[in-house]
């Protein structure tokens, strides 16, 4: 029982960390026709940059949460700016492969600045576990879910009251008659691209302090990907949801079948599950509904 | 005061779709931009406000100027901001966003934001049913309800110059007569200049002050919206109008289905 506890626990604080990750894909998708392909390497990117931040003597570790953030904000915009927007009505699959490029040179950098290629995080949260009825937690799963739900909360007020987070979801609908308008679609579409760069730094380092920092941060940005497809391509709520979903799938039915099958059947489970949703659902699960109103 | 001298405007450098169209709209009336499918009005307006950029299209001859200014050769940022709107053809309203979150995109490059209440109270005021669906969906709304939604969308921008592109499209007769009086006061009222694209020439006729008739990207008749109305031509040209409208159905559903395609 405390097992099951257990797995059930983490699996969902781990899971709202993919739906993190699986919002800022969503975003750029939906604002842009954009699918960016490099999430996972901009967690592993970021995840190294906290932990070069958070080395530094002197620097306090707020400071250094800071200049991660701004960092992650900088590598959105740029990449929107200096790679996405020079193509912008190319072919949606030199779009997609151009991101596919990104990561491949993210990879590349970080082997480059960081070359011991696995790290730990210094430590963010308090180190004592935390008893959840007879299951016995780490900290750093609890804050990670209450980070990841916070944010939604955070995010969903943008969106429905800020009026660039208005107009984010307009070019979502219908991008030329926001350009009609008389509003620069480009500065939305970089606004989404920085967002979806701050929700990979924040999910790369809440990732990295509960397992350290290796290019398991890469499958990470993966099964942000199953979790973007169960819950449908263009839809936040889906992201949201899918995410535990994924989350648990993985925890609680890879902490049993481990010891009766194979190591590794936990990153086969999601994708079993993917299939059968797909088969039920082509669009995902919440993936939105068309409105055709004629 | 906008002025177009003998523009040309061709699609990818090659297709050309205007040759030479001129035209003006003097500052506070209506001018009703006339013609047939095909024969370049939407093409002349998104020269004017600068959307023909986003298709690949370009001005490649004469030029357009707004109160003295050439502005063929801004987009449709720099022209929305210097009060030139358009709303597009085919209701092209945010379907996932309530009526009054369409209206707030529509004000969005606003400055004064305490200014930006009123103006949609002010859009309100035109349209009383938009105030009462001000929280619904806009995508569930009616054909009708929508193309309001898109004329008061243009309105809350606060265009000197508001640019409609077929608002009576698939709307029933009284919806037209009812959008187009709200037309005319808006003008009236607050001193907007309107360019109106039409296929029904009678209503557009009845509020504008001149209008032109286009035919093949050329500008083939102009006058005054009471001389047009007696002009034997014009008065053929009404009535050949069923013909075309039985097409026009099967057309909007093709617009339709490029559109889902952008997205
Ligand atoms: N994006 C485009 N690319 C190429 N040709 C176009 C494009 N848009 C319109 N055209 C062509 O330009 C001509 C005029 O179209 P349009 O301005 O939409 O006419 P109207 O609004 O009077 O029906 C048509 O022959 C049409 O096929
Ligand atoms: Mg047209």
């Amino acid at each position: 029982m405390s097992m099951f506890l257990q797995f059930t626990v983490t699996g969902i604080a781990v899971g709202l960390v993919y739906s993190l990750i699986a919002l800022g894909f969503v975003m750029v998708w939906k604002s842009s026709g954009v699918a960016n392909l490099s999430m996972g390497q901009m967690l592993l990117l970021f995840a190294w940059f906290a932990y070069s931040m958070l080395a530094q003597k002197g620097i306090p570790i707020w400071l250094a949460l800071i200049l991660v953030l701004v960092f992650s904000l900088a590598v959105g915009w740029l990449m929107e700016r200096v790679i996405l927007r020079p193509l912008i009505a190319q072919p949606i699959l030199s779009l997609i492969t151009v991101t596919l490029g990104v990561s491949f040179v993210i990879t590349g950098l970080v082997s480059f600045l960081w070359p011991k290629g696995i790290a730990a995080l210094p430590r963010l949260f308090p180190q004592n576990p935390v008893h959840i009825g007879s299951a016995i937690v780490s900290q750093e799963y609890l804050w990670a879910a209450v980070i990841s739900l916070m944010l939604f909360a955070l995010l969903s007020l943008y969106f429905k009251y800020n009026r660039t987070g208005i107009v984010m979801r307009a070019t979502a609908d219908d991008q030329k008659a926001v350009q009609a308008c008389g509003i620069a679609v480009t500065k939305i579409f970089s606004r989404s691209w920085m967002l979806a760069g701050a929700l990979a730094a924040i999910s790369g380092v809440l990732m990295a302090s509960i397992g350290g920092i290796t290019f398991g941060l890469v499958d990470t940005g993966m099964r942000a990907f199953s979790v973007v497809i169960l819950g449908g391509l263009d839809s936040f709520l889906g992201a949201i949801v899918a995410g535990p979903i994924i989350g648990l799938a993985q925890m609680v039915g890879g902490g049993y079948l481990t010891p009766l099958t194979w190591p590794g059947v936990n990153d086969v489970i999601p994708f079993i599950i993917i299939i059968i949703v797909m088969f039920i659902k082509p669009f995902g699960l919440f993936g939105e509904e068309r409105i055709e109103r004629i | 005061m906008l002025k177009l001298n003998n523009i040309e405007v061709a699609y990818l450098n090659i297709i050309r779709v205007l040759h030479g169209v001129s035209l003006q709209v003097e500052d506070g009336s209506i001018v009703a931009l006339l013609g047939a499918n095909g024969a370049g009005k939407s093409t002349t307006l998104k020269a004017i406000s600068g959307l023909l950029h986003v298709e690949d299209g370009a001005v490649t001859d004469g030029e357009i100027e707004w109160n003295g200014a050439k502005i063929h050769k801004k987009n449709a940022e720099e022209i929305g901001k210097m009060g030139i709107i358009q709303a597009l053809e085919g209701r092209h309203v945010f379907g996932h966003l309530t009526v009054e979150e369409n209206l707030i995109v529509g004000s969005y490059n606003r400055k004064d934001r305490g200014a930006i209440k009123s103006d949609i109270e002010m859009v309100y005021d035109y349209f009383p049913r938009l105030k009462a669906l001000r929280r619904k969906m806009s995508g569930y709304l009616s054909g009708g309800e929508q193309q309001m939604l898109v004329i008061g969308r243009a309105m809350v921008a606060q265009p000197k110059l508001m640019m409609l592109d077929e608002p009576s499209l698939g709307l029933a007769p009284l919806l037209v007569e009812e959008i187009y009086e709200i037309i005319r006061r808006f003008n009236t009222e607050r001193k907007v200049s309107v360019l109106l694209v039409e296929q029904n020439v009678r209503v557009a006729l009845g509020i504008a002050h001149y209008g032109y008739v286009m035919e093949n990207g050329r500008v083939v008749l102009d006058g005054t919206a009471d001389f047009l109305k007696n002009n034997e031509d014009i008065k053929e040209f009404y009535l050949g109008l069923s013909a075309v409208g039985a097409q026009k159905s099967f057309r909007a559903v093709k617009h339709y289905k490029r559109r889902k395609r952008w997205l």
